[in-house]
């Protein structure tokens, strides 16, 4: 927890049941488990998992206001778009064949990523990216007819 | 030393993503890189950065053909309540830090305290209810030093845990 290499950003997602969304996470995405605490009472009290560069926070509903989709009729108040480098089609495959919902196939974006989208068992939304084509500013609005800029 | 990873880039749901936007710049000192907006002057994506590390901010968002029943909500629009949070690490003075956000209307949960993991944390809402949790490193410990300090198990697989 105290790794001066942590990122400078990092997402906390709550489960109704950590444990079973840390057997699935690495299943379905492939993220790996590297920190797990355990309370006495054999729960969950925080645990952490790498993927790429990246890491996540996987834990409980601490309190009325840490709540799984699963609590929440479905509802997302954050989600997260992972990165990957290759293989997408492949990684959306090995997601469904886990269980995950893909509620959009993998597919090509005028900004030059392909994306796919997956909700989990507890209803988190998860969106995969992976760069096709490198594309200047410019060229991403004029392809989606979009105004772009760098300040409000 | 901050890492700017963006292998997972946390995405926001606000009712109003522009104030959401300059209040995030005001008050935690987040950057705006990219805002994408439609003809109509609605964003349709946006991207913020952190040292390095970026979120994006969108607005609420619903369509069954996209996403089935899962919907995109700002915390206002579920009493208060969230499915995630956002940890950010900062790099030095994380009591000046929560200073700005409280006098930029960040509702404090949890003062900037000193915590056995060898961090010190802040907690804090932003208008519209997301939670934010900020952190500075005080000192590094190891997982015995920790397990000694809670009484809790430190591990790094389920297996280990025997789970």
């Amino acid at each position: 927890m105290s790794d001066p290499k942590r990122p400078s950003l990092t997402s906390g997602v709550c489960y109704r049941d950590p444990k079973a969304a840390l057997t699935w996470l690495e299943a379905a995405f492939g993220f790996e488990p590297v920190m797990v605490v355990v309370n006495a009472d054999g729960t969950i009290g925080h645990s952490e998992m790498r993927f790429g560069d990246g890491l996540i926070y996987v834990g409980r509903e601490w309190d009325e206001d840490h709540k799984s989709p699963a609590s929440l009729g479905g509802k997302n108040t954050q989600s997260i778009n992972v990165r990957l480098d290759e293989g997408m089609d492949a990684h959306c495959e090995r997601a469904r064949a886990a269980g995950a919902v893909i509620t959009r196939e993998p597919v090509d974006q005028f900004y030059g990523d392909r994306t796919y989208v997956a909700v989990d068992p507890e209803g988190h939304i998860w969106s995969f990216s992976q760069t096709i084509q490198v594309m200047t500013t410019e060229e991403m609005a004029e392809a989606g007819d979009r105004e772009i800029r760098t300040r409000l | 030393m901050a890492d700017p990873s963006r292998t997972f880039i946390p995405t926001l749901y606000y009712r109003d993503p522009i104030a959401a936007i300059r209040w995030l710049e005001q008050a935690f000192g987040f950057e705006l890189n990219a805002l994408v907006t439609d003809n109509q002057g609605r964003v349709g994506h946006s991207e913020m950065s952190y040292r390095g590390a970026v979120l994006s901010v969108h607005p609420e968002f619903s369509s069954p053909e996209l996403l089935g029943p899962a919907q995109l909500k700002s915390p206002l629009s579920l009493a208060g309540a969230s499915n995630q949070f956002v940890r950010v690490a900062v790099e030095s003075d994380i009591d000046a830090h929560c200073e700005r956000a409280r006098e930029a209307g960040a509702h404090i949960t949890a003062e900037p305290a000193d915590q056995f993991y060898g961090e010190r944390i802040y907690r804090a809402l932003d208008p519209e209810g997301h939670i934010w949790v900020f952190a500075q490193p005080t000192q590094t410990l190891t997982f015995e030093e920790m397990e000694k300090a809670t009484g809790l198990k430190f591990a790094t697989s389920l297996d280990e845990v025997g789970s």
